[in-house]
């Protein structure tokens, strides 16, 4: 730290780059609520369809991809706290880590795809999942995909949009990651720790995905 | 000193988030046994309700957990809280609200 900045100093002791993206987590939270509230009604009227697509889920991918996801938060955190200790090699190796987490768990909900892609529906399925209409034999993806059924289309809409929101986090982690070997190093600790705000807030969509998506439906 | 605030709290917060991982962790495992099929079918809507309100409160104990020590909530400046407060309310009265709505149908 050198002695003279001619910063701004904030009024509110918060750096402004934390402060925009709370603010933009507080729009993250309603653009993600929408989703919620219309699946949760959505599911009261269609409770029979619904838990019987649930069934089709893999819940232990789903428990894989929530404990690395669990993971890449803590090493976010120790990543920040390396950062603004000053100890670059610990920082390059936690966020190497959560990058790592990030693309297992992006592997994995591939895997959870193209699964439910190739998975062609028999006949117990058609009744079940889609009161008896066969699926249209011309459409681009033949097995399991969002037009299969109103749970399907939340269900890819809402994981779909986590995804993204993976992928949107990756991209500054690998421009940090990659700039901490150059000369000039990485040593922007608020950056890193607002880039750390969204991650975790990543995390937290998928607390509630988890459950809504994987577990809360009563057997079938 | 805004650049050096985050120094101040000389409390090295890696023993919180190893606890606090560790907690995640155990709620995990929680919400996925809970998720099993250990509730009567005798209980009918009742044991439906249990599960999904031992679902939902798991999830908003991991959410609390995350915002609270992962985000920083617990040692930053206070009017921070609001920023994720009032909509994570909004959001659980939201999810309760339309959870409970089930009984009409």
């Amino acid at each position: 730290m050198s002695g003279l900045s001619l910063s701004h100093e904030p009024v509110s002791g918060v750096a402004h780059g934390k402060l925009a993206m709370w603010a933009f987590l507080a729009s993250e939270i309603m653009f993600f609520s929408g989703f919620f509230g219309a699946f949760i009604v959505l599911r009261n009227s269609n409770l029979d369809v619904f838990s019987a697509s649930a069934a089709e889920l893999n819940k232990w991918l789903a428990l894989v991809n929530t404990i690395v996801l669990i993971g890449s938060s803590l090493t976010m955190a120790l990543s920040i706290l390396q950062l603004q200790k000053g100890n670059v090699k610990l920082f390059r190796l936690f966020m190497g880590l959560t990058i790592l987490c990030g693309l297992i768990f992006l592997v994995v909900k591939t895997v959870e795809y193209s699964g439910k892609f190739h998975h062609v529906l028999d006949e117990h399925e058609i009744m079940h999942l889609r009161n008896g209409v066969p699926p249209n034999p011309d459409a681009l993806l033949p097995g399991i995909n969002p037009s299969t059924n109103v749970f399907f289309a939340f269900y890819f809409l809402m994981t779909g949009f986590h995804a993204i929101h993976v992928i949107a986090g990756l991209i500054p982690m690998v421009f940090m990651f990659v700039k901490s070997f150059t000369k000039g190093g990485y040593n922007h600790p608020v950056k890193v720790e607002s880039l750390g705000l969204y991650w975790h807030f990543v995390d937290l969509v998928w607390i509630f995905l988890f459950p809504i998506l994987y577990l809360i439906f009563p057997a079938h | 000193m805004a650049s050096t605030h985050q120094h101040d709290d000389a409390h090295d917060h890696q023993k919180d988030y190893i606890k606090v991982i560790m907690w995640l962790l155990i709620f995990t495992a929680l919400t996925v046994a809970a998720a099993l099929d250990w509730i009567p079918a005798s209980w009918g809507d009742y044991g439906n309700k249990l599960h999904i309100g031992i679902g939902l409160l798991i999830a908003f104990a991991k959410a609390a957990m995350v915002v609270y020590i992962f985000m920083h909530i617990k040692f930053d400046q206070k009017f921070i809280r609001l920023f994720i407060g009032i909509p994570l309310f909004l959001f659980s009265v939201m999810v309760f609200a339309f959870t409970a709505l089930e009984s009409f149908y």
